[in-house]
């Protein structure tokens, strides 16, 4: 059995192939202003790479905010829905995941069979999103990547007061001036991110395992600072930015064995 | 010979009063006991008023009616109250009367009203002891039970009799002085306040007394509805039995409430004519209340369907449906 | 009344070009919105009820407009009012035409930020937008209004509309059952009476009153057939049955109910046709929260209804929907002490709305929220909250508490009058639905 899940996110769109349960390829694209495009040529590339092609596929399933614009799937399914799938199949016992993506975090608290029970969005504030890190990290001057392994050097944070990106680029040079070090600094606006997070996810009841999914999982920094500020600890997959894609691809398995009923 | 003729009449009346009511009570049970209950409790608040004068003839009646009262509110709470009391007859009659001459009815407030429901059980227990009292200052010759039994029932005072005073019908069937034709027009407690006040005033002020009782009652039962239900201390004597725990079954009869379904609107507190609050104020279950008359006015103006019903040992006898018609009244 | 040239308390100085100018721009967008939203339930259900195009019509504000102003040359008065406890039974006894005035345009409440700060819940600001150029016709027409202080934004309301129509404000109390606040609002309802007498001319009469209240009886009959008809199968598509709902605000009352009658009508046959408006396993929503005004409010309904995967609503708890009507007045007596009893009682004590507090924190809303989840089988309930909703906000966490212990997914969205979360709200709204999905799936 061979699906697809497509996964068109605001910056890029992630494609996952899976075959009998088990991921065979990945692909990703820009999604620039065509993000249609992006989605052919993101699941394009993982069928490339896993030797197969859309004639092989039984059912692709698009998820993300711009899942209504995929050329070639067969039915969408919500990014709350798709986090549940993928946070249970790669880790079984995930109660709460958490998805940080570029510009907006969710939490979704679920059953052991990655069934949505409730949901939570954070509501519009990207303080509480990876633009965040991409602004801060803009105004430290500080490659993006650098960002996380930079503040696990500091000891302590530095406090912040903007609780909004706007306001917080310019705190951020205040504080340099006020010759705070750049890793305290780093940590401090981790620290206020998860901060923001977390007080979302406790909306919602911690209860564990908690997962935490999306780009932004790829990030030491946020990782550590999110496991201070919740007091449990937070499991990460392997590639968390396909995780979106991969509950997809796992909700097209059941359509399939629907639509063949 | 006019007089008799009249009082035959009287009697054929009464007879067929009662055969019509029951044909009436028939006809509306059948056509949907929902609609117009207040029209059937009169029906048979009559039809007992009727039943209780001929009761009247029988030598132990007072036996039967009081053994009646003590026994029949395990069962069936204050239903006596609000469907066979003759007292209450006139009161709703008096109330009718108001409702013609477009008079707004008064409410007693909350506090004073829950004054007068302790105050029953004071009068009863008064009611209680005054005739033994008596009987110790004048004691018989001898003093064994059917002495005593005879003195307190059916004596020269018989004081106990002021136990069931509201249920002197206005007509009783009578030998003595003031009879016409062999009835004599009574009046509930009328007679007990002439026994009594005979002791201690003249035979002047004993008629004084007793017209301004008369009076006292028509007039507050005109302004304040059942207002002798208030502190009538026979229902005392009926809800007793639902203040003991152990008693929680009893009794059978009883409102019963749906919490959900109730929207504390306040109809029910608004509508009931001795303005009891716990069908309001309680959650929901069985209503436990000591002066609920059972007179089902509550359920039957309740809006909201399935949320008060009355129920018989479990199963529900009548309850309120979404009615929206124009509401009919008394 | 003042004098326009005098200054106001509040409201700027706009020039009359300006003026004319937002009102054509804003009613050419509320009638486009107004066609499409009729458009779109008309699609939505293949099998839409004849007697729907009755309140179609109605819906589209001009109708009702050119009936109000004839009835006002021959010498009616209009008493609008702004929150549903004014007593609607009084102004139809003395023979004046009631109508609701709170605003649902979204571009207007725009206009209402140049009066106060943003943070003022949407619903009066619009009203404010609405005022200030002479936007809705039901408030232009009002020769008097009705303002019960009910929340914040209410009493600074009454106070911002006082410079153009007298507002009769009605002071209800916060809590609505102990013995004082029965008094409290008796003389309320008793004092508004005399005016509205002043005003209209016409004492208000025990036979008119009993009039108008059976009238007011009818209605609610014939809206709770309605709901009944809603308890199974969804016989009708929940915009449908709320448009309905809210038409009675400015409708002509017995029109309304003949016109309800009709449409209950069909739907009984349809149930016994089995002729459902959307798959019987629809997940059955509910929408509880602060009112949601035709015509740019139907942003929520419609997104609920158009979702992929579909949902339908089947009951509300809104003020501007089946409270409205849900509860009747209920006449013991019918003399004018009783009536009146009556009606404040109506008003006051059967209200389930977030502003009370009582010793059981306003325990009949919880309980009127899980009769109907039971009653007409609710799968999920939506809190809608416009953000500067206060009371509601805070009613959330008890709501959403008693919810989770009945298993029952309750979703907290907060919205704006604005267009542009439509696409944030989809994605909510359908994650929403797909819970709702899998729970009925299991």
């Amino acid at each position: 059995m061979i699906t697809a899940g497509l996964d068109l996110g605001t910056q890029s769109v992630k494609a996952v192939v899976l075959k009998d349960g088990e991921v065979v390829a990945r692909g990703k694209a820009f999604s620039g202003f065509d993000p249609a495009k992006a989605a052919e040529q993101a699941l394009g590339e993982a069928l490339k790479d896993a030797k197969l092609s859309m004639s092989d596929v039984g059912h692709v399933t698009a998820t993300g905010s711009g899942m209504d614009m995929a050329p070639n799937s067969n039915s969408t399914v919500s990014m709350m829905g798709a986090d549940a799938k993928a946070g249970v199949h790669l880790f079984p016992n995930a109660r709460t995941i958490i998805d940080v993506g570029a510009e907006e975090a969710r939490a979704v608290k679920c059953d052991d069979n990655g069934i949505m029970m409730d949901f939570v969005v954070n509501e519009r504030c990207a303080a509480g999103a990876g633009a965040f890190i991409e602004a801060m990290a803009r105004a430290l001057e500080v490659k993006l990547e650098d960002m996380g392994p930079l503040s696990l050097k500091a000891e302590r944070a530095s406090s912040i007061n903007a609780s909004c990106v706007i306001f917080g680029e310019s705190d951020v040079v205040s504080l340099i001036h006020r010759q705070e070090s750049k890793p305290e600094i780093a940590r401090a606006i981790f620290d206020a991110m998860a901060d923001r997070v977390s007080s979302m996810v406790h909306r919602l009841g911690v209860n564990p395992d908690v997962v935490l999914l999306g780009g932004v999982a790829k990030d030491v920094g946020f990782i550590a600072s999110l496991k201070r500020k919740l007091g449990v600890d937070v499991l990460i997959p392997d590639f968390p930015e396909y995780a979106g894609a991969l509950g997809a691809a796992l909700v097209a398995v059941k359509r399939v064995k629907k639509v063949s009923k | 010979m006019i007089m008799e003729l009249i009082g035959e009449i009287l009697k054929l009346t009464v007879l067929a009063g009662l055969t019509l009511a029951g044909i009436l009570v028939i006809l509306i049970w059948k056509k949907g006991l929902a609609t117009k209950v207040t029209y059937l409790r009169f029906l048979v608040q009559v039809v007992s008023m009727v039943a209780v004068f001929y009761l009247f003839t029988y030598p132990v009646w007072q036996l039967i009616v009081l053994i009646v009262i003590l026994v029949l509110p395990l069962f069936l709470g204050r239903f006596f109250c609000g469907w066979l009391c003759p007292f209450a007859l006139y009161m709703d009659a008096i109330t009718l009367i108001r409702k013609a001459v477009k008079v707004r009815y008064r409410i007693l407030p909350d506090k004073l009203n829950k004054f007068l429901h302790n105050l029953r059980y004071v009068l009863f227990l008064v009611f209680l002891i005054i005739p033994f009292v008596l009987v110790l200052l004048d004691p018989p010759s001898s003093l064994d039970l059917a002495t005593l039994l005879a003195l307190l029932l059916s004596g020269p005072f018989e004081p106990l009799r002021i136990l069931i005073g509201p249920i002197i019908p206005l007509i009783v069937s009578w030998e003595g002085p003031l009879a016409i034709s062999g009835v004599y027009f009574s009046y509930p407690y009328v007679q007990e306040v002439i026994l009594y006040s005979e002791v201690v005033f003249s035979e002047v002020f004993v008629n004084i007394i007793a017209l301004v009782f008369v009076a006292l009652t028509f007039v507050g039962s005109f302004f304040v509805r059942r207002v002798w239900c208030r502190f009538c201390p026979t229902g005392s004597s009926i809800a007793v039995v639902n203040r003991f725990k152990g008693f929680k079954w009893a009794p059978l009869l009883h409102i019963d409430k749906d919490e959900e379904k109730c929207t504390k609107c306040g109809i029910c507190k608004r509508v009931c004519p001795v303005q009891v609050t716990e069908v309001y104020e309680q959650k929901g279950g069985k209503i436990t209340t000591s002066m609920c008359t059972l007179c089902t006015r509550c359920v039957e103006m309740c809006p909201y369907e399935d949320c008060l019903k009355v129920k018989l040992g479990g199963k529900t006898v009548f309850k309120s449906r979404n009615w929206l018609e124009p509401s009919t009244t008394e | 009344m003042k004098n326009k040239s005098e200054e106001k308390k509040y409201m700027p100085e706009i020039s009359q070009k300006e003026i004319d100018e937002l009102r054509k721009a804003i009613t050419a967008t509320s009638q486009r919105v107004v066609a499409e939203n009729i458009e779109k339930m008309k699609k939505a259900d293949p099998n839409r009820p004849e007697a729907m195009q009755y309140f179609d019509e109605i819906a589209d504000f001009a109708t009702r407009e050119k009936e109000i102003r004839a009835a006002k040359q021959e010498g009616k008065k209009v008493i609008g009012y702004m929150c549903l406890f004014a007593p609607t039974e009084l102004i139809l006894a003395a023979d004046a035409i009631p109508v609701r005035v709170n605003s649902g345009w979204y571009d207007a409440s725009k206009l209402g930020d140049r009066v106060v700060p943003v943070e003022v819940c949407p619903v009066v600001r619009s009203t404010i937008g609405a005022k200030m150029i002479a936007l809705s016709p039901y408030l232009e027409l009002s020769d008097a209004l009705i303002s019960v202080l009910t929340c914040d934004g209410m009493t600074k309301l009454g106070e911002i509309l006082s410079d153009y129509t007298p507002v009769w404000a009605m002071s209800i109390p916060r809590v609505k059952d102990s013995a004082q606040s029965m008094r409290l609002w008796i003389e309320e309802i008793k004092s508004v009476k005399g005016q509205i007498e002043a005003l209209t001319g016409n004492k208000i009469k025990s036979k008119q009153l009993k009039s108008a209240i059976e009238l007011t009886q009818k209605a609610t009959k014939a809206f709770r057939r309605l709901q009944d008809l809603r308890k199974g199968s969804p016989v009708i598509m929940g915009r449908d049955a709320m448009l309905v709902n809210q038409t009675y605000m400015w409708d002509n009352i017995e029109r309304w109910t003949e016109k309800t009658e009709a449409l209950c009508d069909e739907l009984e046959k349809r149930v016994s046709q089995k002729n459902w408006a959307c798959p019987p396993d629809t997940p059955r929503v509910m929408v509880t929260g602060t009112p949601m005004i035709w015509p740019d409010n139907w942003k929520v309904p419609t997104l609920v209804e158009e979702a992929n995967p579909q949902g339908v609503l089947v009951a509300d708890e809104l003020c501007s929907g089946e409270r409205l009507l849900y509860d009747p007045v209920g006449v013991d007596e019918w003399s004018m002490s009783d009536m009146l009893n009556a009606i404040a009682e109506r008003y006051l004590m059967a209200s389930t709305c977030p502003c009370f507090t009582s010793e059981d924190g306003n325990e009949d809303r919880i309980n009127w929220l899980l009769n109907k989840i039971k009653e007409w089988n609710i799968q999920g309930v939506i809190y809608y909250v416009v953000r500067g909703c206060m009371l509601y906000a805070m009613e959330y966490t008890r709501v959403k508490k008693v919810l989770d212990r009945m298993s029952v997914p309750v979703y907290y969205l907060d919205t704006e009058y604005t267009r542009e979360d439509v696409g944030q709200m989809k994605t909510r709204v359908e994650a929403f639905l797909e819970m709702l999905s899998a729970r009925i799936d299991i």
